[in-house]
């Protein structure tokens, strides 16, 4: 049986995402979101009449913060954004590190 | 099915409140997540926390599970004759199912009360780590994935099944790049979307070429006088050689840019080739260059020390 192929998109700063395709494809709720955006964890790209839009990027960004949040039982949007900023912090020192190896 | 006791993997007693529930699996989840702990066997032990959780803190999820009964830990077992009927309208093909699959089966009755009849629930997310050569990134490639995954069959009974998935992945991903494949995670039910398909990339080092963002760098190794004097030099590039014109005067560290010769997109971006001048030294020398080296030296006044002069 033929197995359809299935492309990849990037998830970067090339595409973008309504706020609706944001919580869709993080699993994060609006108001989370908004949360998000308010501490500065997630910037959006633009403001259209649509709502807010945002870089593919940000999907990877909103799908930690889900994770961090269901992963250490989180309750408060704040704490989430606060441990998403160390985590990101972390992951680029790890890439420099990589880098300079 | 194989069981587990949930609760005493979290720790608690089966008569625990949710806030009980829910400080043990904190305590845990600090203890053993991936993100913070380098234990042995700590993301292992994670994943057993978290199924617990999972299950322990819905409440619907938590009454199916303590309508299981009790049995040893590791032991087969079936559900009571009844408990299908009492929780659901899934039908479920215990043989091939884990106790995770169960619950995640449940998925859809958490916040306290049932999901209305038929409401839309949707698939999950599958998630994914590719390992590609230099060249597949840099060309693009398709790769396929073998995975397991529990899902409905035609007659909406739940069981876990083998799912191939070839994905086309497109040229200029780089080491760390997350993409989305959508809607090749599971299956929707009941009108509901289907999940997507999250991959991880790692990109293999290349022994010339290290990329940041679509740019590539390499080291070019220079004889002196070719650094000085300048030169034209044969280079490699991801898609064949190229000549490259060295001015005069080129120092170590400085960047020859070949413009367009770095990773490129579908969508037309593309990065740039910097080669970095290093000067290397010939460490195996004749008389005669021996000797046109003091002459050289005799006659030049040139101090690459000059700035360190009190």
């Amino acid at each position: 049986m033929r197995i359809e192929s299935s492309t990849a998109v990037f998830l970067d700063d090339s595409g973008a995402v309504s706020i609706a395709q944001l919580t869709e494809q993080s699993g994060l709720n609006e108001a989370e979101v908004q949360m998000l955006v308010e501490c500065g964890a997630l910037e959006p790209r633009d403001a259209a009449a649509s709502g807010l839009r945002f870089s593919s990027g940000c999907v990877t960004t909103a799908r930690m913060a889900r994770r961090l949040r269901d992963d250490f039982a989180l309750d408060d949007a704040h704490a989430v954004a606060l441990l998403l900023r160390f985590v990101q912090r972390i992951e680029e020192l790890e890439r420099q590190l990589r880098a300079v190896k | 099915m194989k069981y587990k006791d949930y609760y005493a993997t979290l720790g608690v007693e089966r008569t625990a409140n949710s806030d009980d529930i829910k400080a043990a699996y904190r305590k845990l989840a600090r203890k053993y997540h991936p993100d913070v702990s380098k234990e042995a066997g700590a993301e292992e032990k994670f994943k057993d926390v978290s199924e617990a959780y999972e299950t322990l803190k819905d409440p619907e999820k938590r009454a199916a599970y303590d309508q299981l009964g009790r049995h040893a830990p590791g032991d087969e077992f079936r559900p009571p004759p009844d408990w299908q009927q009492s929780f659901g309208d899934t039908q479920f093909s215990f043989d091939d199912l884990d106790l995770a699959d169960l619950f995640a089966g449940l998925a859809g009755r958490g916040g306290g009360g049932r999901r209305a009849p038929n409401a839309p629930i949707p698939g999950q997310d599958f998630e994914g780590a590719v390992n590609l050569s230099f060249d597949q990134a840099y060309k693009g490639t398709e790769i396929e994935l073998d995975m397991s995954v529990a899902e409905r069959d035609a007659n909406g009974v739940l069981r876990r099944v083998p799912r191939k998935i070839r994905v086309r992945i497109p040229k200029g991903v780089t080491d760390g790049q997350k993409l989305r494949v959508p809607g090749k995670g599971g299956k929707g039910v009941n009108g509901g979307r289907d999940g997507d398909l999250y991959l991880d990339i790692a990109v293999q080092a290349h022994p010339l070429y290290r990329a940041d963002g679509l740019d590539l760098y390499m080291e070019l190794p220079l004889a002196p006088w070719e650094a000085v004097l300048g030169a034209t030099v044969e280079v490699p590039t991801p898609a064949g050689r190229v000549t490259l014109r060295v001015p005069a005067g080129t120092r170590a560290g400085q960047k020859l840019r070949l413009a367009g010769r770095g990773l490129s997109r579908p969508d037309g971006s593309t990065g740039h080739l910097y080669a970095v001048a290093q000067i290397a030294v010939p460490t195996v020398v004749d008389d005669r260059q021996r000797a046109l080296f003091e002459q050289l030296k005799d006659a030049s006044s040139f101090n690459p020390r000059a700035h360190m002069v009190d």
